[in-house]
């Protein structure tokens, strides 16, 4: 009797697009470990880093984790000099409450956002004038072979020189 | 062939040719042979002696031993050569450059002319008192040193001089034994193969033209003249060499009886020395002649003629094998053989050995039934000549027939040569023979070790090879060397020296007779030559190896500069550096070249520049320039194209500088807020 063929296991295959970045957790980390050392100071940040949880728990595609550290790095850079204001003070509804202050802190996830909006940009023109460069450096290094080799080296069959002289006179 | 390059003679005369002067214009007709012209001679250091030079023709090979061991020890009644060497000749209006050999001349003229007049001193009563005793004591002491005559004709023999009884025998190394010599002349068995592959021959085949000569000379006239090869064999068959040479006459008394006994068709029968002598003390007893039983049962009629002796009937098979092959085919065989031979048993073993097969329906000639009409000659007359394709031959006479064949370019010789060359074929045929008791390995086993070349298409192999391997002194015979002679390496480089200096020598490796010629007087030259050969077709590396031959040449002669030649070789490998792919390493090398090939040496030369090893780098950085250029040329069209934002490039390249801004900010802000 014959066997009966196993089946092959079935490998779960995580989606490519679908990255995985510990910049989120860490941030958990962070805020829950803040709000041990000052629970005010906890909720200035957890209030101010609101677009860049969100972002982490909406955010998907190939660069999700650029675009999240991207946003959060910003936006932490907006929130960080309320800080000292919530520890001086010890009361977190100061800073929550006034509505500068919020705007500032999201302001500042904007500009993150504003970057990664710029980034490519930016970055499209700067590769752009490396690859002239390279291109430029191509060039001599075939242009070497060929002082070296011959046309041939290219792959043409036919390396004669053009006539000069007395001989394209007669011609 | 163009004629500039033919190779010029020498400008200078050897030693040799200061010493003796040939003079061209006195041609001595009487001393000539097959092997070369005879021409008076004049020796300027010892005036006064009487002697001859023999030039000889480049295309028939000569006895070396014979030289070596009659210029050593000259052997007394008989033409013994003095000395040999190269030299420059005016031979009708052309300069050429021959080997001559000087014999020692007797002066009394020779015994029968070529026109058949017999000399006025020559009668029976000196025929049996001077001729028959100076011809066995000649004969006799070669024999002792392990050669044979084969050349005893009455045209050979020659009084010593004018006044004298005593006559010497001429020379028989100027060409191969029994080289061309009459049928009539032969025994038997040694007649009936082609002129030109007698092959050496016994001490009894001596004797029988020894009776023969002294018979030619008791007529006094040539008895082999004006008779043709069928009639004579017929004859000599039927009735004896003796009656048949004599035309049915008789001659009396006791030189009767010496001519009889000599030319006794069977070689028991036959006198040799020993009876030769009790001959002349007048005890010996007159030997009868008898015929041999080579008659079989019953005749055959083979092409509306009855047959009834086996040599014959080999012969006959032998002039026609076409029709021999349809006729065996169409007997049973076993059943022909029991009948015609009634004294023999035909074997199972000698069956299959003959493999006569049945005709098998589809008409025409097999390509083995040469073969077989060969196997069955050999049965019919194992003493006989091997016959194939039309040729009869013995095997030591594969060399003459080779060299006389190349001379005449008979390519259908060759080719049966080549096909008879077969290592299977000569066995079965040396086991009939020992069937009937004729053993002849050895011969066979000389051959095997040439057979291997015949049928190679190779340069330095093919029947050139064979040519040189089994006749080791001849010259070159190529076309370009027609004027001069070349028996050496060393002058073969001389005489390309002098071809460099007056014409094109390109390609010149590429003449089959100077590869095998080279690939026979050089040792272990064959992986040069299986190199060349393989590279025949691309020009350029095969005048890189032929540079590359040439000087190993010349380092292992240890040969002076040759310039002409090195110029020659290096104008030559003007193909080879123009293919050179990298224009600088061009340039170094047509530098280097140009600076070595004015020293002449080309064994240097190749040290300093190897062509070889230079194209093998040159192709290897090339093909490694061509994967390079590849390469760039697919990075160029990947760079060529134009960056968008929304390149998954540029996305990621943005997003890794957007991050490192936003980090550098934040690090920026704590820095300024905390301290």
């Amino acid at each position: 009797m014959a066997k009966k063929q196993k089946k092959p296991a079935l490998r779960k295959r995580r989606n490519p697009q679908q990255e995985f970045s510990a910049f989120g957790p860490l941030l958990l980390f962070g805020l829950l470990a803040a709000a041990l050392f000052s629970p005010n100071a906890a909720i200035v940040a957890a209030v101010g880093l609101v677009p860049t949880i969100v972002l982490g728990f909406t955010g998907r595609g190939v660069h999700k984790g650029a675009r999240l550290q991207c946003v959060g790095f910003a936006n932490l850079a907006g929130v960080l000099p309320f800080i000292p204001q919530v520890l001086a003070r010890n009361d977190a509804q100061v800073v929550v409450g006034d509505i500068f202050n919020i705007v500032a802190m999201f302001g500042s996830a904007a500009i993150g956002y504003a970057l990664i909006y710029v980034g490519p940009m930016v970055a499209s023109y700067v590769l752009q004038s490396l690859n002239q460069d390279r291109l430029k450096k191509i060039a001599q290094q075939r242009q070497s072979l060929v002082e070296m080799w011959g046309h041939e080296v290219l792959g043409d069959k036919d390396d004669e020189v053009a006539p000069k002289g007395p001989l394209r006179s007669k011609l | 062939m163009v004629s500039g390059e033919n190779a010029p003679v020498p400008d200078n005369q050897s030693t040799f040719g200061d010493r003796y002067e040939v003079v061209a214009t006195s041609p001595l007709p009487e001393f000539s042979t097959r092997g070369g012209d005879a021409f008076v001679v004049k020796d300027k250091e010892k005036s006064g002696t009487d002697c001859y030079a023999l030039v000889h023709h480049p295309a028939v090979p000569v006895r070396n031993e014979v030289y070596k061991s009659l210029q050593s020890k000259p052997v007394p009644n008989m033409i013994c050569p003095i000395e040999r060497g190269l030299m420059n000749l005016m031979i009708d209006g052309k300069r050429l450059q021959r080997l001559v050999t000087i014999f020692g001349r007797p002066t009394g003229g020779v015994l029968m002319g070529a026109d058949g007049k017999l000399h006025p001193r020559v009668n029976a009563n000196r025929l049996r008192q001077n001729v028959a005793l100076s011809i066995l004591k000649a004969i006799t002491a070669l024999h002792k040193r392990g050669f044979i005559h084969r050349s005893i004709m009455p045209t050979n023999i020659y009084f010593s001089t004018p006044s004298s009884d005593d006559v010497v025998l001429g020379e028989c190394y100027s060409m191969p034994p029994g080289y061309m010599q009459p049928f009539g002349m032969e025994t038997l068995d040694l007649a009936l193969s082609d002129a030109t592959a007698r092959g050496v021959g016994d001490v009894d085949s001596d004797y029988y033209q020894m009776g023969a000569t002294l018979q030619s000379l008791y007529f006094g006239e040539m008895v082999w003249r004006g008779r043709d090869r069928d009639s004579m064999l017929m004859a000599r068959v039927n009735q004896g060499s003796f009656w048949a040479l004599g035309g049915g006459r008789e001659i009396p008394g006791a030189l009767g009886s010496l001519i009889r006994g000599l030319t006794a068709d069977e070689v028991e029968e036959r006198w040799g020395a020993e009876d030769v002598l009790d001959w002349f003390e007048g005890i010996g007893k007159p030997k009868r002649t008898t015929m041999r039983a080579w008659s079989m049962s019953r005749p055959t009629t083979f092409k509306g003629v009855a047959v009834v002796d086996r040599r014959l009937l080999a012969n006959a098979f032998a002039n026609d094998p076409a029709e021999a092959a349809s006729f065996l085919k169409s007997v049973d065989f076993p059943s022909w053989v029991q009948m015609s031979f009634r004294d023999e048993v035909l074997s199972e073993r000698l069956e299959g050995l003959l493999n006569v097969k049945p005709d098998s329906g589809f008409g025409g000639m097999r390509a083995d039934d040469h073969k077989m009409v060969a196997r069955v000659c050999m049965f019919l007359h194992p003493t006989g000549p091997l016959h194939y394709k039309g040729k009869s031959l013995f095997l030591d006479g594969i060399p003459s027939l080779v060299a006389e064949a190349f001379s005449r370019d008979d390519r259908e010789s060759l080719s049966a040569v080549v096909e008879m060359l077969d290592s299977k074929f000569l066995q079965t045929i040396a086991d009939i023979c020992d069937t009937q008791g004729v053993k002849f390995g050895k011969q066979i086993a000389d051959l095997r070790q040439v057979m291997a070349h015949a049928s190679s298409k190779q340069l330095g192999k093919g029947m050139e090879r064979i040519l040189y391997e089994l006749n080791p002194i001849l010259p070159c015979v190529s076309v370009r060397f027609s004027n001069v002679w070349i028996g050496s390496i060393i002058q073969l480089m001389r005489a390309l020296e002098r071809i460099a200096g007056n014409s094109n020598a390109r390609n010149i490796l590429l003449d089959r007779h100077l590869a095998a010629f080279c690939a026979t007087h050089g040792t272990d030259l064959e992986r040069e030559f299986n190199n060349l050969a393989a590279a025949q077709h691309n020009p350029a590396k095969f005048n890189s190896l032929s540079l590359n031959f040439f000087g190993l040449l010349q380092q292992r002669c240890k040969m002076e500069a040759l310039p002409n030649l090195t110029a020659k070789l290096v104008d030559g490998l003007a193909p080879a550096v123009k293919g050179l792919k990298n224009k600088k390493r061009r340039e170094v090398v047509q530098v280097s070249l140009d600076k070595s090939k004015k020293g002449g040496d080309i064994g240097k030369l190749c040290t300093e520049v190897n062509m070889i090893k230079v194209q093998a780098e040159d192709a290897r950085e090339f093909s490694q320039a061509r994967t390079l250029v590849s390469r760039l040329e697919r990075e160029r069209k990947k760079l060529s194209r134009k960056i968008l934002p929304n390149d998954p490039e540029a996305i990621a390249a943005g997003l890794r500088g957007g991050r490192i801004v936003a980090f550098a900010g934040l690090i920026l802000i704590s820095f300024l807020t905390f301290f």
